[in-house]
């Protein structure tokens, strides 16, 4: 018998609650048989009332037992408000509710004794985001010749890689023409947007797959030179030995997943890779490491990655690095010449306070063997993170890749060291506005992954929807393991979704920059931004407004 | 040109001095209100000459100029010829409205930029921008601008109509007569070029010229060369062969996207069969959020008798109380009653009376209202009568006593076909049941029918006989298999100071039992709380005490029920009471209280007598070693069951009973003896109590006994209602009876979509739902 204790969950903890209007649900069962999460069920309820006709006290028993769809309430099964009932409903009688008076952060807690962990972003708006008090002020109007986004051409252009300052590049005179006399560091100038680094893994083969054929298709149908980072969780060999790796820029982690294949790959390699980042920590969970839990270590998996099916936990830092003067010994070179010094090789850490020091210091890099600093802010997403990381650690992206601009800056060396900036960017669903607000400010160029998946069709959102990645149980095929969700997902729509996306992108990037009179990406050209918040202005040094 | 016309001749620069673009422009428009239509400008750089002008008298006007400055011909009108002798600067021809202007040498950047209407020739060639925003307004000729050579980059942005000859004359070696990036943002008008064409925009598509094109351009040609005298042109420059047309996509063409679909750049480009190809199949089927066969997320099973219900669960019998039911739910009044005596002899002796009945202490039906009424169900078998077996086995079984253990052996060995001999050293059969329980808790006359049916089967009794190790001798070699069920007759005495004093409760039981009214006191005393103690306080309070109290030393091990009785009687239960010592006055505590007592009665327990057994039988407590099939360690053939081995209910010794005679014919049949492990109960929440309506319990108590096939649930049992196939919402669930009177529901997997409904509405609990991953 259902009986309810105190410290039982009642339906009044849960975070979302369904919505159910049993006068227009004909139980055709679409809901259940589509959530993936077990949250609603069919059951039986019991309607009985005891009233008297009669014209004298006479009591008569009225009983009905009704079918009906019930919300599941337990620790485990709790609806995670992603709304597939909702969507696959032909009669608009089930939907999720977004409960406030949720005490799930406590529940969980006191009832399995380990933190509560989800996907997604951050879920504390706190403040609002910075990227959006900022606006592109500076329009040429009557001043310098304004450009028209769709009559000219601009080169949008950055570079992953290390640029040499034009006084240290070795030329020489040889028949009047200019000559390298030796070798100076690899450098690819790609698209200023780089498809972030999420691994297979933590993605469905089919959602990896898309982002890698969108990459190709971007590249060799479109013309837009982008690249995709591939995460650590190993890369297929048929990617290896394609042509396409080109395309692809190598992750290596703490975890270092994959590399045996990647390694013995190399004498079947046809291209090189576009670079290699050196991930040292990820802003959606600084601190924490890479955590993939059993559910999705599934066999292709376990095979590409070497392991057994667990929980991956890949450590917070890399085992055997101390220093960033070891990092820069070790690390970059030992990919640097792992594809004998042809492949630019940068690195990405979650931005910290400390972010301008390593940036510092690795600009004083006297090998010239550090082709990028990666800067993971915040609000950036995760396939799984414990939410105390997700919700409380990390820092701001905006005013850290602006201080390490002006480092740069201050030591005559902008541009030496490209930046890349990361971390809940486009999260409003613009991605052209935040990355030329974030160029303006000093970064080379973005990355982005979440934004990624939502063009795939994530139902999640910021606000606690669904956030499941880390239950392997997408609904909707995107970071999910399960064959039957997998399947759900439509591999060439999502590559096309993401082509349409980069294409709007570039079309809305190009609008502004026209404005501003730039043809070539406006790389630190903070006087084209205004902000009505007076502490913006301040910490930013752009121009205050009202 | 009339020769009537009045014409004029205006310098740009008079004694020197250059005049401003106003002034001149001043100058011709005193002219023109003097009506002079013809002049001849020699400008030094002047802007805007031609136009917008008319003659009040509307005549032609014709302005024939020299070194013009920006936009020459500008908003020029219909009926104003301009003729520049040489070049112009930018912006001939801009926002040209009607005026026919020719140039006769080359034109700066945007030449007839948004020209509207009227004719432009240009005997050069034209610089970047030219011929951007033309259009063409339906109510006004459309706009026609001829260049001899070649446009500058950008040329014919935005155009949206008109048309435009670029006769590429001399640029047979350009890369494009058209400069670069040129046609961006054409939507309307037809631009026909002569020369190569390079880095042109995508919003327009090139054509061969038709018919219709060849003669206009012939006729234009012709027309075009006389204005910039060059006449001698037409022949090279009309070979149509050398020429193609511009036009502009139209809106349905530019919604058309020119990329080439995602899926033939997956299946023709990508890597063949995915970079995943070598380790996952891929068939890249996009499934639904619903769907059929093996894309369930779930599928049901019918599970129909795959747990336990509570009542056959808790049962030490193991009586399937629920399919009794369901058999008198069916109309098998006879099956069911008699279905019973497949488990115990003893259904209205035990289950209808002396039983606890623990089927009913997690009967789902408490939840609703109160338990099926099991004991009145057992009552109802007391009369059914059983034939003996028809087949004989000639193997002889004996059986060591005849209490409720080894008459229910006998039972079942004697219905399979054995001989069955029963050795009773009492009198009479039924052991503990016949000798110590309470008349008023036992109808004797139902317990006689009851042992009545087990000898009418033809079990030989032989009542009297006492065995010992001389007698067991002869059993065990006359015999196949010896059972040993003698119970626990001999009362457990701690050894406290004074229990000499102490009364044996089972010898208290028997001798109220055999009607010999024993003496007690007034007050009695009553060591010990458990089920047998009750019985003792029952049969103290019936011979005439006032005051009964019963102690212990842990909390009473008696059913609730019991000590009920026990309270009602007058009797008072104290724990935990620790014995010190007995005397006259009764029972020392060792806190000091005294209970003060006429009698004392200790019942705390039996043993067993089973010294007819060798010590090799025994373990150090003197209790027959068994192994887990109620076999004697030392010796096979010999079982065990009941008291013997275990003090416990009737019923427990009844189910030990019938696990030895099903091993013991097992073990005859050459067969692997049974552990007899349970399926699991049913858990509660897969009964769909809300089914039923709760009956008030005291309408229960007055229903009839049959009326509890309304009452029960029918745990984890189908009870063939077809809720569920009513209710799929895909039809996917069909009723299938087989040959043998038994039916299943199937769920066919290429209509069900997973949904559970059937699973969630199910009754009994049988539907489930498997989860395919």
């Amino acid at each position: 018998m259902a009986t309810m204790n105190v410290n039982e969950v009642a339906i009044d903890d849960l975070q979302w609650i369904i919505e159910y209007n049993q006068d227009r649900c004909t139980l055709c069962g679409k809901c259940i048989a589509a959530c993936p999460f077990n949250s609603i069920e069919a059951g039986v309820e019991k309607r009985r009332k005891v009233i008297s006709e009669e014209l004298k006290p006479k009591p008569k028993v009225i009983f009905q037992t009704v079918p009906v769809i019930k919300q599941v309430v337990n620790i485990k099964n709790y609806c995670k408000g992603c709304g597939i009932c909702e969507k696959v409903c032909p009669n608009n009688a089930i939907r999720p509710v977004k409960n406030p008076e949720e005490r799930m952060a406590i529940k969980h807690r006191a009832s399995f004794g380990e933190p509560l962990k989800r996907g997604g972003r951050t879920n504390l708006h706190t403040e609002g985001r910075t990227l959006d008090k900022i606006k592109i002020g500076r329009i040429s109007q009557m001043t310098d010749p304004s450009l028209d986004a769709q009559r000219h051409t601009f080169n949008m252009l950055a570079p992953f890689g290390r640029v040499m300052p034009p006084e240290e590049i070795p030329f020489t005179i040889k028949d009047g023409q200019l000559e390298l006399s030796e070798e100076i560091p690899p450098n690819r100038w790609i698209y200023p947007i780089i498809i972030g680094d999420m691994s297979i893994g933590a993605l469905s083969w089919r959602m990896w797959e898309a982002l890698a054929i969108a990459t190709a298709y971007l590249n060799e149908v479109v013309g837009l030179p982008v690249r995709m980072c591939t995460g650590e969780g190993g890369i297929p060999v048929r990617l290896l030995k394609s042509k396409y790796l080109k395309y692809m820029i190598l992750q290596i982690a703490s975890g270092h997943f994959g590399w045996n294949r990647i390694i013995n790959a190399m004498p079947d390699m046809t291209e090189d890779p576009a670079g290699v980042l050196i991930k040292i920590g990820q802003g959606a969970k600084p601190g924490d490491g890479g955590l993939l839990q059993a559910q999705k270590v599934v066999k292709h998996i376990q095979e590409i990655r070497g392991v057994p099916k667990a929980d991956l936990l890949s450590p917070p830092n890399h085992q055997g690095l101390y220093s960033i003067e070891e990092s820069v010994q070790k690390m970059f070179l030992s990919l640097s010449s792992a594809f004998q010094f042809r492949v630019p090789v940068a690195i990405k850490v979650a931005a910290s306070v400390t972010s301008v020091s390593v940036y510092n210091n690795l600009l004083r890099d006297p090998y010239n063997i550090v082709g990028g600093f990666f800067l993971d802010g915040i609000a950036g997403g995760t396939g799984a993170a414990h939410e105390i990381s997700l919700n409380h650690t990390g820092h701001p992206i905006v005013s850290k890749i602006r201080d390490c601009y002006l480092a740069a800056v201050h030591q005559g060396k902008q541009g030496q060291i490209p930046l890349w900036a990361g971390g809940g960017l486009g999260m409003s669903g613009n991605l052209a506005g935040d990355t030329f607000k974030m160029i303006c400010l000093g970064a080379n160029g973005i990355f982005t992954g979440k934004l990624m998946l939502q063009i795939a069709g994530c139902v999640g959102n910021d606000f606690g929807k669904c956030n499941a990645c880390n239950t392997g149980l997408c609904p909707v095929g995107i970071t999910t393991q399960n064959p039957i969700l997998v399947k759900r997902l439509d591999i060439d729509k999502v590559a096309e979704n993401i082509v349409n996306y980069f294409l709007s992108t570039d079309m809305e990037l190009k609008k502004l920059m026209a404005p501003i009179g730039n043809s070539s990406l406006p790389v630190g050209r903070s006087d084209a931004l205004i902000t009505v918040d007076e502490h913006v202005a301040n910490r930013l040094k752009i121009q205050h407004v009202c | 040109m009339s020769k009537t016309a009045k014409r004029i001749n205006i310098q740009g620069i008079v004694d020197g001095q250059r005049k401003s673009t106003q002034k001149l422009l001043q100058e011709v428009y005193d002219y023109l209100k003097q009506d002079y239509t013809e002049f001849d400008i020699h400008a030094s750089g002047q802007h805007d000459i031609g136009g917008p002008l008319w003659s009040e008298k509307n005549l032609p006007l014709k302005f024939n100029v020299t070194n013009p400055g920006q936009r020459v011909g500008c908003m020029g009108m219909k009926g104003t010829q301009i003729v520049v002798e040489g070049s112009a600067p930018a912006d001939a021809g801009w926002l040209n409205a009607g005026a026919e202007i020719i140039i006769k040498g080359d034109c700066g950047d945007t030449a007839a930029h948004c020209a509207a209407s009227g004719k432009i020739y240009v005997g050069g060639r034209v610089g970047t921008r030219s011929g951007a925003l033309m259009k063409h307004d339906p109510k006004f000729p459309a706009p026609e601008f001829w260049t001899l050579k070649n446009t500058g980059s950008f040329s014919f942005e935005f155009i949206g109509g008109g048309i435009a000859v670029v006769c590429g004359w001399e640029c047979e070696n350009s890369d494009s007569v058209l400069g670069l990036r040129s046609c961006v943002g054409m939507v309307g008008g037809t631009i026909y070029v002569r020369g190569n064409i390079k880095n042109i925009s995508d919003e327009v598509f090139i054509l061969e010229l038709d018919e219709n094109d060849k003669e206009f351009l012939s006729d234009g040609l012709k027309d075009f060369l006389e204005k910039i005298d060059k006449p001698q042109l037409y022949k090279k420059l009309s070979e149509f062969g050398k020429w193609k047309k511009i036009l502009a996509k139209t809106f349905e063409e530019r919604e058309a996207k020119s990329f080439v679909p995602m899926k033939d750049f997956r299946q023709n480009f990508w890597v063949k069969n995915g970079i995943f190809g070598d380790l996952i199949e891929e068939d890249y089927y996009v499934a639904e959020f619903v769907e059929k066969g093996d894309l369930r997320l779930k599928y049901p099973e019918w599970r129909n008798a795959f747990y336990s219900p509570p009542c056959e669960y808790n049962c030490p019998i193991y009586i399937p109380t629920q399919k009794r039911i369901a058999l008198l739910r069916e109309g098998k009044i006879a099956e069911a009653l008699s279905l019973v005596l497949d488990y115990s002899p003893f259904p209205a002796s035990v289950c209808g009376q002396v039983c606890p009945n623990l089927c009913v202490d997690e009967c789902s039906r408490k939840h609703v209202d109160i338990p099926v009424k099991t004991a009145a169900l057992g009552l109802l078998s007391k009369d059914i009568k059983v034939k003996p077996p028809e087949k004989e086995i000639k193997k002889k079984i004996a059986i060591i006593g005849a209490g409720v253990a080894g008459l229910t052996a006998a039972w079942h060995l004697r219905k399979a076909g054995y001989q069955v001999y029963v050795f009773e050293q009492d009198k009479v059969i039924g052991g503990k049941l016949k000798q110590v329980i309470p008349h008023d808790r036992l109808d004797g006359k139902i317990l006689e029918l009851e042992l009545k049916r087990i000898e009418n089967i033809g079990v030989n009794f032989k009542t009297g006989v006492k065995i010992d190790k001389k007698l067991f001798k002869t059993l065990e070699e006359d015999y196949v298999a010896i059972i040993t069920t003698v119970g626990a007759h001999l009362p457990v005495v701690i050894p406290f100071e004074g229990h000499e004093r102490l009364i044996k409760g089972l010898d208290f039981l028997k001798a109220v039992n055999a009607g010999q009214k024993p003496k007690i006191g007034n007050k009695v005393v009553v060591i010990g709380a458990g089920n047998a103690a009750i019985d003792v306080i029952t049969g103290a309070y019936k011979l005439g005490a006032k005051e009964v109290t019963a102690i212990d030393i842990q909390k009473p091990s008696a059913f609730d029920k019991e000590i009920k009785h026990a309270q009602k009687l007058g009797a008072k239960i104290l724990w935990p009471c620790f014995t010190e010592k007995i005397s006259e006055k009764g029972v020392h505590l060792k806190d000091g209280r005294i209970i003060s007592a006429d009698t004392v009665i200790i019942s705390v327990g039996d043993r067993s007598d089973v010294s007819f057994l060798g010590s090799e039988y025994l373990d150090d407590k003197g209790i027959v070693k068994v192994n887990e099939y109620f076999q004697a360690e030392a010796n096979h053939k010999i079982f065990c069951a009941g008291d013997v081995l275990n003090l416990g209910l009737f019923a427990n010794a009844i189910g030990d009973g019938r696990k030895v005679a099903i091993n013991v014919d097992k073990m005859l049949s050459g067969k692997k003896l049974d552990k007899f492990e349970k399926t699991p109960m049913i858990p509660q929440d897969r009964i769909k109590k809300e089914y039923y309506s709760p009956i008030h319990p005291q309408n229960v108590m007055a229903m009839d006994t049959e009326g509890e096939t309304e009452r029960c649930l029918s745990c984890g049992v189908c009870r063939d209602c077809e809720f569920c196939m009513e209710i799929c919402p895909e039809f996917a669930i069909s009723r299938v009876s087989h040959d043998d009177g038994t039916f299943e529901y199937v769920s066919d997997s290429q209509k069900c979509i997973g949904c559970g409904i059937c699973a969630g509405v199910c009754p009994c609990g049988i539907w489930t739902m498997i989860s395919t991953s």
